[in-house]
């Protein structure tokens, strides 16, 4: 593969994954209204946010680290678009494993943990001290999950392991084959979105929103953008581990919007758990599941 | 009583703009401004009560890009929903000031207005937009949804015609806000966002931005200091 194929797939895949980023993001929205018996927003309402909170005239900074936070949060989902293989384009998936990805992942909320500190908002430090809190909570079963498998298809690559479930269709899919892996993944993803009832570092009527406290204009608008990513991002990774993968993109897209679908639709029914809560909720369950579902792949 | 002061019409230089797109440009952020609003209701008063029914399932905000959002940085119209008590004017000022451009305030209800039915107390502030520039009024004691709905959608259209420009006005007319802020807080008044500053690094400075209330904050202003923490 040449230079330039390659450098085309990079600077496509992060544009694709942002434009149905926007659609998950309206979905959710939407979800949430018909839930709560609203008409809810309209189509492009998603795109008008970002575009109004980067126009705005005047923006407010703290300090350098504030910044670079935020580039931070936005270009380690950036990067991590660049390693989830879509139909057609491979970018770097090949050459990067899902540990790398699991790395990537973790760069958006140590960016914003650095950003927020810089902005010296109480509320904004008790965010991100949740957030921290909440990813070493996830993080343990996303691990057991990834972990699990690797070690089923017998290779951390997710081309691989995509090219692996789509051999002779449902019956091979990773959610036939490892169901037990595949709940405990469903689980952790909940919480990697941070949705209800994990939602504890946003609460919004108890700490102000937390890590966004201070955010106005363009960096609430990066943290717009990185909303948009991390929809695809846990919606493609999950259909990349479980579901085959796409084998075109229709079947790619129904699949992801599918996968963020299901925790958004349980997420509004749901009050928010207290950290320790959700910690001992998380530890407890998927882990379990990933563990006996490990044992089941090994033996 | 109020000072008077005499409102002199003067627009701040605009620097020039030579992109010929720059006109489309400024089309398509209007259009965008004015379909995404995000709302801080600062809840004084009685008229917060009619806000819950304008957000929720019965009259659904949501279908104008109308949504709620908790901290006056990431908000761009302030709802006044009420009387404004003295103490709670200097509040409102704060959060105005912290807010980004452009922003917008709307005032709902008759006692933002005129004081309403608490005109003789000694105790609330009477016009709000001698203390801040307020982009609409919703009257009514109290307005129902409907009216708050259709307030918004004429805010709306004002945002998309690029008529809705007044916080513009407080950048050039600092003076003679302070002045009256002064005159209701008493001549000590600060806040710690540097109005001034402001206007100059963004280019909005104008002929009323400074005065003879600016040098009376200049003469009393401490610098800010962090709070002391306490258990
Ligand atoms: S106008 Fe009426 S309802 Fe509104 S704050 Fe005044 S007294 Fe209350």
């Amino acid at each position: 593969m040449d230079a330039l194929h390659i450098l085309i797939e990079l600077t496509l895949m992060p544009l694709v994954a942002f434009v149905v980023g926007l659609f998950m993001v309206l979905m959710m929205r939407r979800i949430a209204a018909r839930i709560q018996r609203r008409v809810g927003p309209p189509l492009l309402q998603p795109l008008y946010d970002i575009l109004k909170l980067y126009g705005k005239q005047t923006q407010i900074s703290h300090g350098i680290l504030h910044d670079i936070g935020i580039i931070m949060a936005v270009g380690g989902y950036i990067a991590a678009e660049t390693m989830l293989p879509v139909p057609g384009m491979n970018g770097i998936a090949d050459k990067a494993g899902l540990i790398t990805l699991a790395y990537v992942l973790m760069v958006p909320s140590l960016g914003l943990a650095l950003g927020v500190g810089q902005c010296a908002n109480p509320n904004g430090s008790i965010g991100i001290s949740r957030a921290l809190t909440a990813m070493l909570a996830y993080d343990i079963p996303f691990v057991i999950v990834i972990f699990g498998v690797a070690w089923q298809a017998g290779s951390n690559n997710l081309v691989d392991i995509i090219a692996l479930q789509q051999v002779d269709g449902i019956a091979s899919w990773g959610i036939v084959q490892t169901p037990l892996l595949a709940f405990a993944g469903l689980f952790a993803l909940h919480a990697i979105l941070g949705k209800h009832p994990f939602e504890i570092y946003i609460a919004p009527a108890e700490i102000a929103t937390g890590p966004m406290v201070e955010m106005g204009g363009k960096y609430l608008g990066g943290l717009f953008v990185m909303q948009c990513f991390q929809l695809y991002t846990a919606g493609v990774i999950y259909t990349s581990l479980f579901l085959g993968g796409g084998e075109n993109w229709l079947t790619f897209l129904v699949k992801s919007f599918a996968v963020v679908a299901v925790p958004i639709c349980i997420a509004y029914l749901f009050p928010r758990f207290r950290t320790e809560d959700v910690v001992r909720l998380v530890w407890k369950w998927p882990v379990m599941l990933g563990l006996i579902g490990i044992a089941f792949v090994m033996n | 009583m109020i000072k008077d002061i005499p409102i002199i019409a003067e627009q701040a230089q605009q620097p020039r703009r030579t992109n010929p797109l720059a006109h489309v440009f400024d089309e398509l952020m209007n259009f965008a401004r004015s379909r995404s609003l995000f709302m801080l209701h600062y809840c004084t008063g009685c008229g917060a009560i009619e806000l819950p029914p304008a957000m929720t399932s019965r009259f659904d905000m949501e279908r104008l890009g109308i949504q709620p959002m908790v901290t006056p940085r990431q908000a761009d119209i302030l709802l006044v929903t009420g009387y404004v008590s003295i103490k709670t004017l200097k509040r409102i000022i704060l959060t105005y000031e912290q807010m980004g451009s452009p922003k917008h305030v709307i005032g709902i209800c008759s006692c933002t207005v005129n004081g309403g039915m608490y005109w003789q107390s000694y105790a609330t502030a009477k016009k709000l937009d001698e203390y801040l520039p307020v982009d609409l009024y919703i009257a009514g004691c109290m307005p129902r949804p409907e009216a708050v709905i259709s307030g918004l959608q004429k805010l709306i259209d004002n945002i998309k015609h690029g008529k809705s420009d007044n916080w513009k006005d407080y950048y050039q007319r600092y003076d003679h806000y302070l002045g009256n802020q002064q005159h209701l807080f008493g001549n000590n008044w600060q806040t710690p966002t540097d109005v001034i500053g402001e206007a100059r690094e963004y280019g909005l400075f104008g002929p009323q931005t400074l005065g003879q209330h600016t040098e009376l904050l200049e003469s009393v202003q401490k610098p800010l200091q962090p709070l002391e923490m306490k258990l």
